[in-house]
């Protein structure tokens, strides 16, 4: 989750969280903090009044960030194309997605 | 907040690029209709979740042309479980889904919600697509409509987008 991302582009109220990608809501089993942040939210819908508002939800993440485990057990398809050609990530940096390429094939 | 605290050098300088790209569009406002005790909730993530009696997002299609990425949805029941459903997301480890659905869709903490009495009652449907688009055309100009129409069918008043 990114937050500023989220807030940029125009969500009309944003619940921001410092909590790893692919676990928003909290470590797995942990109902107790699953319920509080969804809970926290929910609040910030309620009582958010203009738009484009960004909440912080107060929750901090257990673990530091370099132990952190979020990423794939195998580097996503575009990392490794990045890898293979590194001078590909200008393109992607700039927006310059290939048209071609950005079709179903 | 630190919107890049997990994100590589790398990563975060295309996560900044799009901030930039991000267009300056008046922010889109919709009051709450009625009371959040009296509302109908329904979830979005975006981690590629699908039941397991229908098609997984496309991740072949992904490996095969890495600058795209599949832009449909899937309908989510309320009842659903890690039990019943798949993650197609190349992007983040899928195995804390796997374990606990609740990590990214909280489907039970929304019951319990629903049960206390903070919402009115969660939505029959809820709902998925795959974050992974480097093209948003085709989940704004189809998927979203769709999802729509389905919410304005069940009476959906809030929707909570849950990125992962």
């Amino acid at each position: 989750m990114i937050p500023d991302l989220t807030a940029a582009w125009g969500a009309p109220r944003v619940a921001a969280i410092e909590f790893p990608f692919g676990r928003p809501l909290g470590q797995p089993h942990d109902v107790v903090t699953q319920r509080a942040v969804l809970r926290a939210t929910l609040e910030a819908l309620r009582d958010i009044g203009s738009p484009g508002t960004v909440v912080h939800l107060p929750f901090a993440w257990p673990e530091p960030p370099d132990r952190v485990h979020w990423h794939p057990k195998e580097p996503s398809p575009i990392a490794q194309l990045m890898g293979r050609d590194p001078s590909l990530f200008k393109r992607l940096v700039e927006g310059d997605i290939p048209t071609a390429a950005s079709k179903r094939n | 907040m630190n919107s890049f605290k997990y994100l590589s050098p790398a990563s975060t300088r295309i996560t900044k690029s799009l901030i930039r790209q991000a267009p300056r569009d008046p922010v889109p406002w919709a009051p709450l209709r009625r009371p959040l005790h009296q509302a109908t909730v329904s979830l979005v993530s975006t981690a590629g979740i699908s039941m397991r009696g229908d098609p997984p997002f496309d991740a072949e299609g992904e490996r095969r042309n890495p600058w795209w990425g599949d832009p449909s949805y899937r309908v989510i029941p309320r009842t659903a479980t890690e039990c019943d459903i798949s993650v197609s997301h190349l992007h983040i480890e899928t195995a804390y889904i796997y374990d606990d659905l609740d990590v990214a869709l909280p489907l039970r903490r929304l019951a319990e919600l629903e049960a206390e009495g903070l919402i009115g009652r969660a939505a029959p449907s809820h709902y998925s697509f795959m974050g992974y688009l480097l093209d948003a055309t085709e989940l704004l100009e189809v998927s979203v409509p769709a999802i729509i129409e389905r919410m304005r069918r069940e009476g959906v008043d809030v929707a909570i987008f849950v990125p992962v």
